[in-house]
């Protein structure tokens, strides 16, 4: 047992007391806040102003278009696109991008260009020569009769097509179809009543039947996922590192003429997973203290309201399954390290472990979406998964109490029977120098241990 | 009783991989307060043997007693194996390396300080206790491993090839320690290829070959058992009687002498009269050993001749 400990002691320190640990303690958030912030910092960049052309022979839709293209009608959409983005994180990348390019506020100059009954053909020419010469960057062309089916708005720009059309677009749907009911003799007032957005009011129903929010929810949900996998997935490589650098230097030989190897392999598994319950614990409780901070100073509070409600029984909850993934993955990451004879060769059969992390990490979008599904339920419980599901489905809607105990009982029975496994493998594989086993001879290791 | 004569006792003991035997039935006994030399080619079965006397792995048949008990991971600390492939962690202090080792073998950290301390300074490695293994040169490397063997002052110490890549004031200053040792009665069980090092610490040997024992027992048993017919000369003429296979059975010349191997039944009396008849003119007629080295290269050869 004092044995144990002194190897737990050596192995914590190891990873703790290296200058990777604070950067990495540091860094990592300080990423996911770039990851968070500077998309939304880029879109809110505005571009130079797009210079419009518009022949209007109508005379009436023009003034529509500028006033629906106005700074502040532009930022109102802005903002409304960025609300909707942040509820819906699974959404495809192109989906994605279009709701990306539409955070963007853009701005436009207008320059009217008075038609005086001149041929359309006419005006067009003219006007592709402005483009040309540069002196605009678009144009339209507004027909002379909007109501006809037939009618044509010509829009021609030099700029990507596509982002300034999109909102532009929009706004002069929006604007000739306010001049039809203008047309059809609707008054501007009653217009106006008539244009406005429906109050849309999104809340999810748990399982008391009580409303909450689930904008920010999901976001949780989903930093909680990458949270644990993106540790999982640091310190069971290190776990590897550790055993592949005892066997290279050929320290395993005094180590394993100083204790049993099955305290030698559990003290690394032990002290190591100490390590990263530290390092998620400085995260959790700086997060915890940030949101306090921030909430109590600006006007983020509203999205802050929208967190969840993470109770200490949840914190505790993430901290179990953490350690759970952790003793599966360092358990594999430990027999690999015992198998291959550099740290190269062990990152090439890194690959199935991190592989197998990964799918855990995609199921959890799944649950996300429908915590109560079946699929939500299996992936929760099976061992591999379940670490990073597991809390996933914990924080978008708890599951009874006998699932969570279901899933624990799974994984731990997954992790005797992997320490079992690697606890063998390790014994013989850490004084077999020289060339890498192949698995009919870890396979035999495994039978003759 | 047994502890104060014998340290270890290795019963009928094999170890096999698969089809391949490393260790075939040995049987030895290291007295306790001595020397002892395990020698043998590469691949014999030494580092094979070693690693089951410190626990690493069991033997497939046989009994190892240390200390008079059967044994187990408790007898370990008292131990020290300096292994023959040996590393220390990269990039940690030498101070953190050497009490990690120290605690692994049962000592509490504060006494691995103390210890550690005298050692350090005992190696003239007192400045290098903050560096890295990667700051020190591959010498100083080597005596940190030796201090790793002894901190937890062990009664059985067990070297494996421990002069490999010293210089030889190095050397000299590690056999002084080794030394040391001796006069505090602990037992040394000391593995090497170099025989005239082996010859000059052992008191006792042990020569395997292919898994097997090939000779045992006190070095001057060893020598005196093998040695009696051989005669180191100088001299002009007389090779009429030199080349009678009857009196010599083999001739190796050295640089200035010549090691006759005399044939059983022939006295050296006997082959300095026939000399002397036969009109050689003699400046040199002496009855040597043979060296360590000698009889390790002959038994070896031997029994790869055996094979043939």
């Amino acid at each position: 047992m004092r044995k144990f400990l002194a190897v737990v002691k050596h192995e914590y320190k190891k990873v703790v007391l290296k200058w990777s640990f604070l950067i990495g303690t540091l860094l990592l958030p300080f990423l996911a806040a770039c990851f968070a912030v500077v998309p939304a910092v880029i879109f809110s960049l505005k571009g130079e102003p797009t210079r419009i052309v518009i022949a209007d022979p109508t005379g009436k839709i023009s003034p529509r278009l500028k006033a629906n293209l106005s700074v502040e009608q532009m930022d109102a959409r802005a903002r409304r696109a960025a609300e909707k983005s942040l509820e819906d994180l699974t959404q495809t990348p192109e989906a994605q991008t279009q709701r990306g390019t539409e955070q963007f506020s853009e701005s436009f100059e207008f320059i009217d260009y008075p038609t005086g009954g001149a041929l359309t053909t006419t005006i067009r020419s003219e006007l592709n020569s402005m483009l040309v010469n540069g002196q605009a960057d678009a144009y339209l062309i507004i027909p002379e009769d909007i109501n006809s089916e037939e009618a044509s708005f010509e829009f021609r720009s030099r700029k990507a097509g596509d982002f300034v059309g999109g909102n532009f677009r929009d706004a002069l749907n929006d604007a000739v179809r306010s001049q039809r009911l203008s047309d059809a003799n609707i008054s501007e007032k009653r217009l106006a009543e008539l244009s406005q957005d429906v109050n849309f009011d999104a809340k999810g129903i748990d399982e008391r039947g009580e409303e909450r929010n689930t904008g920010g929810t999901i976001v949780a949900s989903f930093v909680i996922g990458l949270m644990i996998y993106i540790t999982l997935a640091i310190y069971g490589q290190a776990i590897m590192g550790a055993v592949v650098e005892e066997k290279e230097t050929r320290i395993a030989e005094i180590l394993f003429s100083s204790a049993r190897p099955f305290e030698l392999m559990m003290g690394k598994l032990v002290g190591v997973g100490l390590a990263g319950l530290t390092q998620l614990g400085i995260w959790v409780a700086s997060a915890a203290i940030i949101i306090s901070v921030v909430a109590l100073q600006t006007d983020l509070s509203a999205v802050v309201g929208a967190l969840p409600a993470i109770s200490p029984l949840m914190i505790f909850y993430f901290l179990v399954f953490f350690l759970l993934g952790f003793f599966i993955y360092a358990s594999i990451f430990a027999l690999i390290g015992s198998m291959v004879t550099t740290v190269q060769e062990g990152g090439q059969f890194a690959f199935p472990p991190i592989m197998l992390m990964l799918i855990g990490f995609y199921f959890s979008f799944a649950v996300v979406r429908d915590p109560n599904s079946d699929l939500s339920f299996w992936v929760s419980i099976a061992p591999f998964f379940a670490p990073i599901t597991m809390p996933v489905r914990i924080l978008s809607e708890t599951p009874p109490f006998w699932q969570i105990g279901l899933s624990f009982v799974i994984n731990a029975v997954a992790i005797a029977g992997l320490i079992w496994l690697a606890s063998r493998v390790y014994r013989v594989g850490m004084l077999m120098y020289g060339k890498r086993a192949t698995i009919p001879e870890v396979w035999k290791w495994i039978r003759q241990a | 009783m047994a502890e104060h004569n014998v340290t270890l006792r290795v019963r009928d003991v094999s170890k096999r991989f698969g089809d391949f035997s490393a260790v075939e039935d040995l049987s030895f006994e290291v007295k306790a307060g001595r020397v002892f030399g395990f020698l043998g080619p590469n691949g014999a079965g030494k580092t094979t043997t070693i690693r089951m006397i410190v626990g690493i792995t069991v033997p497939d048949e046989g009994s190892i007693e240390l200390f008079g008990q059967k044994i187990s991971h408790a007898l370990q600390d008292r131990i020290g194996y300096l292994p023959e492939e040996r590393g220390l962690y990269k990039k940690m202090k030498i101070v953190d390396q050497l009490r990690y080792f120290a605690e692994l073998k049962g000592v509490s950290s504060a006494d691995a300080e103390k210890k550690m301390d005298f050692w350090l300074e005992r190696m003239n490695l007192g400045e290098w206790k903050k560096k890295k293994t990667t700051d020190l040169s591959k010498g100083m490397q080597q005596k940190v491993q030796f201090i790793s063997t002894v901190m937890h002052d062990p009664d059985l110490l067990i070297l494996d090839e421990p002069f490999s890549g010293l210089d030889p004031l190095n050397v000299e200053f590690l056999i002084d320690v080794i030394s040391e040792f001796k006069t505090q009665d602990k037992t040394i069980i000391f593995s090497t290829h170099l025989m005239e090092t082996a010859e000059k610490l052992c008191h006792d040997i042990l020569l395997i070959n292919k898994a097997r024992k090939v000779i045992s027992g006190s070095l001057r048993e060893v020598k005196e058992s093998y040695g009696r017919n051989l005669i180191a000369v100088r001299l002009t003429g007389g090779e009429g009687v030199l080349a009678d296979p009857n009196l010599v059975s083999k001739q190796t010349e050295h640089a200035d002498e010549v090691i006759l191997h005399l044939t059983d039944g022939t006295s050296p009396q006997t082959l300095l009269r026939k000399l002397i008849d036969d009109g050689a003119v003699i400046s040199k007629f002496e009855q040597v050993e043979a060296s360590l080295n000698d009889i390790f290269i002959d038994k070896i050869r031997g029994s790869h001749e055996s094979d043939l």
